[in-house]
């Protein structure tokens, strides 16, 4: 089920507020582990390092991804292939 | 035989009934339809005049994505979601399911018809 609108999209407010701070000049990349902001329109251009539960992951925001959540873009899984097979680890990578 | 929107052809089945039949229209959009044009969505469609079709063609050609429109906007989509490289992009790309459902066990439609793993547990050595 979708957010109600009532409330608006839900966004951190202290990383809102770090964006704003630097809005237009260095554009350093900004730490964070709110997964589940929202990207506003006013973060496009930004980069962000997303925490994915191991590592912080580069996102730079393009106009696209507004309305998507800052997690979307940072995968917290790894997929390597299964065991045994090569030829089938090599398959789906080549799909 | 009605023609609507290229190369969809509703036989004798009722009118709300073989709209449905284009992509796009479902039961809802249907009678909405058969409203709007003003016919009785209870008639076979075969009793429709000319007329009357080409009033249905016109209305679903301006208020409503369906056929070919509707695929190219749902495939503009999930090609966006690929592009911005989202989790839901890669699912698409991985051909999993995309709403969060497991894919430890079932997950047919997504995956595919079953491939058998030689070695796998469960599965006997030949």
């Amino acid at each position: 089920m979708s957010r109600s609108i009532k409330k608006g999209p839900y966004v951190d407010e202290r990383l809102a507020a770090k964006v704003a701070k630097q809005a237009g000049n260095n554009r350093t990349p900004i730490k964070t582990w709110s997964r589940d902001c929202t990207i506003l329109p006013d973060f496009v251009g930004t980069t962000f390092e997303v925490h994915n539960g191991k590592a912080f992951l580069k996102v730079y925001v393009t106009e696209e991804m507004v309305g998507h959540k800052l997690g979307e873009f940072s995968p917290t899984r790894t997929f390597k292939g299964h065991s045994g097979g090569k030829a089938k680890a090599a398959a789906p990578a080549a799909k | 035989m009605p023609r609507i929107q290229g190369v969809d052809i509703p036989p004798d089945k009722l009118l709300h009934i073989s709209l449905r039949y284009l992509r796009g229209i479902g039961p809802t959009t249907a009678l909405e339809l058969c409203e709007k044009v003003g016919v009785d969505p209870m008639r076979r469609a075969k009793t429709l005049t000319d007329d009357e079709v080409a009033k249905l063609a016109t209305i679903i050609d301006r208020d409503y994505l369906v056929e070919g429109a509707l695929r190219r906007f749902d495939g503009g989509n999930i090609q966006r979601l690929k592009e911005i490289k989202s989790y839901r992009g890669e699912r698409h790309r991985k051909n999993l399911p995309v709403r969060g459902q497991r894919s430890k066990t079932n997950a047919r439609t997504r995956k595919g018809i079953r491939k058998t793993v030689a070695g796998k547990k469960g599965v006997k050595d030949k």
